[in-house]
């Protein structure tokens, strides 16, 4: 299959990987228009949280009205699982990072 | 949109399409409707969804794919079937019932392939769930 020259040049290109890039410049002032790591956290929390409602809406539809086709159900729910699960991933490396700083010899 | 969610869309208008054939066939035998005239039989006409975004920009090549959604119901536009039953009471004045023009190996053909591509679509959709549950391992320990 052809790809079309314009997807090529959409593609960003990669940075090389170093510490400059992975560590802000500053650790006080935020690069404006990029969002806090933990304001980051908190978007994410908020959309597993807008899944997970959202399937318990859709369960709650569906078990009053069945006209619901099921597949949208039991996707509403996958999603919510898949992305609790992604989040548990999240704040497991979380943890282990804050083991690894509180065991930190000073 | 997430290859889930494009299989997604294709499962929701199978389901739609599968509703279209068994009203069709639910109906084979409806001489008169509310409005006097014989059933006539339902397609349902299914395209790619455009984002509309990029439909202004006019960049349709390099848009990405967005899945599929109902374009629309067609109703079929044949000559009813006409069955010669002067005791029915829905008979003309020759004694003949009008029955709707539909097309049995038809419907049923498109029901057995509706099936199969459903089934298809959620083949995709489980393999696309496979790689994300796969892709969030990544690193676990």
């Amino acid at each position: 299959m052809a790809v079309p020259p314009s997807a090529i040049g959409a593609i960003a290109p990669t940075q090389p990987l170093s510490l400059s890039n992975l560590l802000p410049a500053t650790t006080s002032a935020q690069p404006a228009g990029h969002a806090s790591f933990a304001q980051m956290l908190l978007d994410g929390i908020a959309s597993v949280n807008h899944r997970v409602a959202n399937a318990d809406a859709m369960v709650r539809a569906f078990t009053v009205d069945d006209s619901i086709p099921l597949h949208q159900v039991t996707f509403a729910l996958e999603e919510a699982r898949l992305s609790m699960e992604l989040m548990m991933q999240v704040r497991a490396r979380l943890v282990e990072s804050y083991q690894r700083m509180m065991e930190m010899q000073l | 949109m997430n290859p889930m969610e494009i299989s997604r869309t294709a499962l929701d208008v199978e389901w739609r399409r599968l509703e279209i054939i068994a009203q069709n066939l639910a109906n084979a035998n409806t001489s008169r409707t509310a409005s006097g005239e014989p059933y006539r039989p339902l397609t349902l006409v299914s395209g790619p969804r455009t984002n509309f975004a990029a439909f202004l920009d006019g960049n349709r090549a390099g848009a990405r794919p967005s899945g599929v959604g109902v374009v629309g119901i067609n109703a079929s536009t044949a000559a009813p079937r006409r069955a010669y039953e002067p005791g029915h009471p829905h008979a003309d004045a020759a004694g003949y019932v009008s029955y709707p023009a539909l097309d049995h190996a038809g419907e049923m053909t498109r029901m057995v392939s509706t099936a199969r591509i459903y089934e298809a679509n959620l083949v995709a959709m489980n393999i696309a769930r496979q790689m994300y549950s796969r892709a969030i391992e990544i690193g676990r320990r």
